[in-house]
């Protein structure tokens, strides 16, 4: 009998804080044979437990290429957030996982890719930034997208030097600026409409809170890109993560099984319910 | 596999043994309105003339609220331990739709490439001797289900069927068998006569239930009918209580929550949840795809009749009932699909 509810042990190697409600974790496992087992790609996601709490799904932040620790930028927002923050590095908690399906990379090989992150949805998207910058010659041109509200939520500065140093593009965006900021003011739809990207062997790799992804797929669909050209994965409440618990259940698919990462051809046939 | 018969002092001694070693859940008395499955002390506690306990034998493996692991931080790491395996349980005189809710779920519970220890763990130490059902009631449709019957034996080891006067024993699986192996005193080989007598009985009990749906039909017609203005109507009467989700044998969706018992232990636990709350996908910053009881209710309906069809080529629903008789608005599970448009 297997109980797949038990978590691996791992402890907080570093935390970074990266915004005033951002911190991003390295945990690292504490079972040896575990950590060697330990596999992920880029697009999967763990759950997390942190004890006296409970748990909570987070995508991975780093890709399968930069895997000696497991990264996850989290942002404060329900009881185990709030409690994840309040811990300090050396403190024990657990993963379950990995989970899910991947981004396929398989598929992008020889193209463009334009990565569009918002908010928090930066996390879900770093871990396909880095593995494609680290199979750089895979791809052509590597372009990333990223706005917050203000200058003061965006993560990652310390690793903007190496993506740009890596031949990516990059392209900041607050939704309001502040002096000194040197880089786009507006939302990052507007913004994406002005850099008006060609669809021509591009894939499009997106995440961000729902009103923007809506707004996002507005706009390249306007810009001609097919459904199949756009990417991002799904956010739906997770409790197991093995396809069991029910409520990550949309239509017949379960988001954490046949998800997260999804076409948006494949989500035009799902009801229109988030 | 060859039946067996046993006689009605016989299934009482049978039972009185197996309660002595095993625990046996059976319908019982609970209050003077209420007969649900109890743990049985002896035969006489039995309520042999229930067809629709007050919920389902469900709980007696899958529990409403169970122990996945315990955990105690300790310097620089974590311990986990796990409950010890229960004792070997019994459930008898469940219909054949609580049964075929089992059979049902264990699916669901090993699909998606992990086996859930915690669930197949209770099921395979439980042994399932189930009755047939002579006079369904008017809410049951165990029918319109494919293989479905008062008699059918789907997810039992022992199916029992009264024949002349005694009991006919359909030994359905190893571990029926096993367990009949085990008292065979108590049983003697049934002739063709009687197995004749149930095919009987089956013909008999079945032609009793009025309601036969057209699955297929309904199917077809919930594909197409998610955008439907049917929805903005249909669930108006519902005041989301949820006992359609808590009684039904088939409902499985749970939670994972966690007990602190100090500061450094505590316990994982999961529990039973229903689609119908409002909680159930509300995620942390407030967003919730399904915000009204419009949305939920269709997700219950269109799950059970509908997607779980596409995954597992059978209906989330064995047509027990039960939904029907609990629901405080007299929400009717068969009309609300049939009537999908």
């Amino acid at each position: 009998m297997s109980n797949i509810y038990i978590p691996h042990k791992a402890r907080i190697a570093s935390i970074k804080q990266e915004t005033a409600d951002i911190k991003s974790f390295q945990f690292e496992l504490l079972d040896p044979e575990v950590r060697k087992n330990f596999k992920w790609k880029s697009g999967q996601f763990l759950i997390l437990s942190v004890f006296g709490v409970g748990e909570a799904t987070f995508t991975f932040a780093n890709p399968q290429t930069r895997s000696e620790y497991v990264e996850c930028s989290i942002k404060k927002t329900g009881l185990v957030t709030e409690a994840l923050h309040d811990l300090e590095v050396g403190d024990i908690v657990a993963i379950r996982g990995p989970y899910g399906n991947w981004f396929p990379f398989e598929k992008f090989k020889g193209q463009n890719l334009l990565f569009v992150g918002g908010g928090i949805g930066i996390a879900a998207i770093r871990s396909p930034i880095e593995y494609s910058l680290d199979t750089r010659n895979d791809f052509k041109d590597i372009t990333i997208l990223y706005g917050g509200r203000s200058p003061l939520d965006i993560c990652y500065f310390d690793k903007f030097d190496e993506w740009q140093g890596k031949k990516a593009n990059l392209v900041l965006t607050a939704d309001k600026g502040s002096e000194g900021w040197k880089h786009k003011v507006g939302f990052v739809p507007a913004v994406l409409k002005e850099m008006k990207p060609s669809r021509d062997n591009c894939t499009v790799i997106t995440c961000g809170p729902p009103i923007m992804i809506k707004f996002v797929l507005k706009e390249l669909t306007d810009l001609g890109f097919a459904p199949e050209q756009i990417v991002t994965t799904l956010e739906m409440k997770m409790k197991c993560g093995l396809g069991k618990c029910g409520r990550c259940n949309i239509q017949q698919l379960y988001v954490c099984k046949d998800g997260p990462v999804f076409d948006y051809a494949e989500i035009k046939k799902l009801p229109d319910e988030f | 596999m060859p039946n067996k018969l046993i006689t009605q002092e016989n299934l009482k001694a049978l039972v009185n043994e197996l309660a002595a070693s095993y625990d046996v859940f059976a319908p019982k008395r609970e209050n003077e309105n209420t007969v649900s499955f109890g743990k049985l002390q002896a035969f006489e506690e039995y309520v042999s003339g229930v067809l629709l306990t007050n919920t389902t034998a469900k709980d007696k493996v899958y529990l409403q609220s169970e122990q996945l692991f315990q955990y105690e931080l300790k310097k620089d790491t974590v311990e986990f331990k796990e409950k010890a395996p229960g004792k070997e349980a019994v459930i008898f005189g469940g219909r054949p739709c609580d049964a075929r809710g089992f059979d049902v779920i264990d699916k669901l519970f090993n699909w998606s490439g992990y086996e859930d220890g915690p669930y197949t763990g209770g099921r395979k130490n439980t042994t399932i001797i189930t009755v047939s059902c002579e006079k369904p009631e008017t809410t049951c449709f165990c029918t319109s289900f494919a293989g479905g019957s008062p008699a059918d034996g789907k997810g039992s080891d022992i199916l029992l069927t009264p024949v002349s006067g005694k009991f006919l024993a359909e030994l359905l699986t190893e571990r029926g068998e096993k367990l009949a192996a085990k008292y065979s005193k108590y049983f003697s080989e049934a002739g063709e006569a009687e197995t004749a007598a149930k095919a009987e009985f089956a013909k008999a009990a079945e032609a009793k239930i009025a309601k036969k749906l057209d699955l297929a039909a309904i199917k077809k017609n919930l594909d197409a009918s998610f955008d439907s203005f049917y929805w903005d109507t249909v669930h108006l009467p519902c005041v989301k209580c949820g006992a359609c989700t808590y009684v039904c044998p088939t409902c499985y969706c749970f939670d994972i929550t966690e007990k602190k018992f100090g500061y450094l232990n505590g316990e994982r636990n999961r529990t039973w949840d229903s689609c119908m709350s409002e909680m159930f996908t509300k995620m942390a910053g407030g967003h919730n795809p399904r915000t009204d009881t419009k949305r939920r209710f269709r997700q219950r309906f269109m799950h059970k009749f509908r997607y779980h069809v596409d995954n597992f080529k059978e209906e989330l629903c064995t047509g027990c009932g039960r939904c029907i008789r609990r629901c405080p608005v007299g929400i009717d599970i068969r009309k609300v699909v049939e009537d999908a448009k």
